[in-house]
């Protein structure tokens, strides 16, 4: 197993070694089977780790962290710019959100880009594919939103039969990503590599598809080699920043320099919570679902072919939306309470028409180069698969350890242990129920081909 | 040829519990690396004949059988049986109660989804009996 800082392609999540205990409760939670312990300390295979944050929530050691990036650049000669998630704002209650951008500026990003702006975009775009895909049938009912990054990881590993029912439409940080890098570009007059964006967000799973990746799979523009920080990362710093000037200093709004540095709408904020992204679509047969286990429950049963009554499914597997991330600094009901409260006093207009995204529609600005199925696969693994006298093997394996599931062995069932053994990546040492009768993998292998024959 | 064999028990009117062997089935096929669109026929139609015998047919059993070059999944009950097999095959028409139909169930498309989606389907019957349906479905050579 591939494990640390330094391990290949993608990287959500780190274990510290040294605070591991080894107990397996991350093990049992992971959706993947991505985690396994091993000689006292939990590994993981992260070419199945789809981000969900799920093993960081339930350490009790504290021994997991988001693999976020380091931030170096704010006092160099580059362009830094902090593009920012709403969640944001729900995390400091009663603070305006413009004084939240100005604490930043004020910690030495250059700009604080609001995504709200792009949120607006990218349901315009949603209501219009909608629109048409009723006429032409291109993807087949429910569309699934892709504004959730574990959710299509989650398709690519677990569910790929539904990879035809993600919503075409680029992600609306990937939309900010770009627009932003094109207009700042021009405005300063310097190339990429002036200017570094820093994506400040809630979950771990929103790291940057590394440049190189990109190139290699023949993106060359659309998404930009992008930092990412956890919330938590930067929560200390920001709220001294506001403390500062919070009563002294405030930006007039109609002072920004660029339409989507404006500060955001109430309408912003409700798209960091469950059901905020169904509700801006403005359609009826919609339906939100927050919750790993609930998105899980969801897509097995779209698999069975229900839900094809409806047109658009939001899903989030964090309980309550995005606020409910796990790299939030506060918790997700005093977050939910603040959103509520701060999108009632800023209400909940639009800034953009329908023509004018129209006009982008139609010149292919919101369809990705390549797909977003294409580049989420790029990093992640598909499960396991089995011919039928591995199968065959596997459930007499799972026979011979006749175990209770217990986690003991550091794989998380007695399923996936006997799989673990069948390619090698456990001993029949590491299970109790084998070591206590003395059983060796030969006496398997024996006993299994026994039956075979 | 090696294959798998596999058999569930659907209980009547167990709303709660209807879809898990669907589910069973299209996980096997999953782990088994079948095609796409094979294993999403195979599952539309497993949770039809699924939502039949909760709904229609009593306790039933559902049973799969997987070889290399085929699916075949046969659903068989002690139900009341069908009257006229040509009528229930028509879409539209339906004798599922009316608090089956408040539920968003018993639209009449339950058998022609799966005549729809298999390969082959064969329906027996006999009143006060039973029925049997039995579907193939071939894989892509």
């Amino acid at each position: 197993m591939e494990d640390g800082k330094n391990a290949p392609r993608h990287c959500f999540i780190h274990f510290e070694h040294h605070m591991c205990m080894g107990c397996s409760l991350c093990v049992k939670r992971c959706p993947t089977r991505a985690i396994r312990v091993r000689n006292g300390k939990a590994t993981i295979k992260h070419s199945l780790c789809i981000g969900c944050g799920e093993c960081i929530r339930i350490c009790e050691s504290g021994a997991i962290t988001a693999s976020t990036s380091e931030l170096n650049s704010l006092n160099s000669d580059k362009i830094t710019i902090a593009l920012v998630s709403p969640v944001l704002y729900s995390q400091f209650p009663g603070v305006l959100p413009r004084d939240i951008l100005q604490g930043l500026k004020n910690m030495g990003f250059t700009h604080a880009v609001d995504m709200s702006y792009y949120f607006e975009m990218f349901q315009w775009a949603t209501a219009e594919y909608i629109s048409r895909n009723r006429k032409t049938g291109e993807s087949p009912w429910p569309l699934i939103s892709p504004v959730c990054p574990v959710v299509l990881r989650l398709i690519v590993c677990r569910f790929p039969i539904l990879l035809p029912h993600v919503h075409p439409i680029m992600r609306p940080v990937a939309l900010m990503a770009r627009d932003v890098m094109t207009q700042f570009k021009m405005h300063y007059g310097v190339e990429d590599q002036d200017i570094v964006l820093y994506y400040i967000n809630p979950c771990p799973s929103k790291m940057g598809i590394p440049k190189k990746e990109l190139e290699k799979a023949g993106q060359t523009e659309g998404l930009h080699s992008t930092g990412a920080l956890g919330i938590n990362d930067i929560y200390a710093e920001l709220s001294r920043q506001i403390k500062q000037f919070e009563k002294n200093d405030k930006i007039p709004f109609a002072k920004a320099g660029f339409e989507f540095e404006q500060c955001t709408s109430g309408g912003g904020l409700l798209w960091s919570m469950t059901g905020g992204e169904a509700e801006a679509t403005g359609l009826d047969k919609i339906l939100a679902v927050a919750g790993l286990t609930e998105t899980i429950t969801y897509l097995e049963k779209i698999e069975l072919g229900l839900f094809n009554d409806l047109e658009y499914i939001e899903f989030r597997t964090c309980r309550e939306g995005c606020i409910g991330g796990a790299l939030n600094a506060i918790d997700k009901y005093l977050a939910k309470s603040a959103a509520l409260k701060m999108a009632k006093t800023l209400g909940v207009g639009t800034r953009l028409n329908r023509e004018r995204v129209l006009r982008l529609y139609d010149n292919n600005w919101f369809f990705p180069k390549i797909t977003p199925q294409a580049l989420n696969a790029m990093g992640i693994q598909k499960e396991r698969t089995f011919s039928f006298e591995e199968l065959s093997m596997l459930e007499k394996i799972v026979g011979i350890i006749d175990g209770k599931s217990c986690g003991a062995c550091g794989s998380p069932d007695c399923r996936t242990f006997a799989e673990d053994l069948l390619r090698d990546e456990a001993s029949p040492d590491d299970c109790v129920y084998l070591k206590i009768r003395g059983i060796t993998k030969e006496d398997i292998l024996n006993k299994v081909k026994l039956n075979t024959d | 040829m090696p294959s798998i064999h596999k058999s569930y028990h659907v209980t009547k009117n167990d709303f709660i519990h209807a879809g898990e062997a669907s589910i069973h089935v299209k996980n096997l096929l999953k782990s088994m690396n079948y095609e796409s669109d094979l294993v999403r026929r195979i599952a539309i139609c497993g949770y039809e004949a699924e939502m039949n015998l909760v709904m229609h047919g009593g306790d039933g059993e559902l049973s799969v059988n997987v070889s290399a070059d085929k699916v075949i999944i046969e659903v068989a009950d002690k139900g009341p049986g069908i009257p006229d097999v040509a009528l229930a095959m028509q879409e539209g028409y339906s004798t599922a109660k009316d608090e089956y139909r408040e539920m968003g169930f018993g639209a009449g498309m339950g058998l022609p989804n799966m005549k729809k989606n298999s390969d082959e389907m064969s329906v027996t019957s006999e009143l006060g009996h039973g029925t049997n349906v039995t579907m193939v479905f071939y894989c892509k050579g």
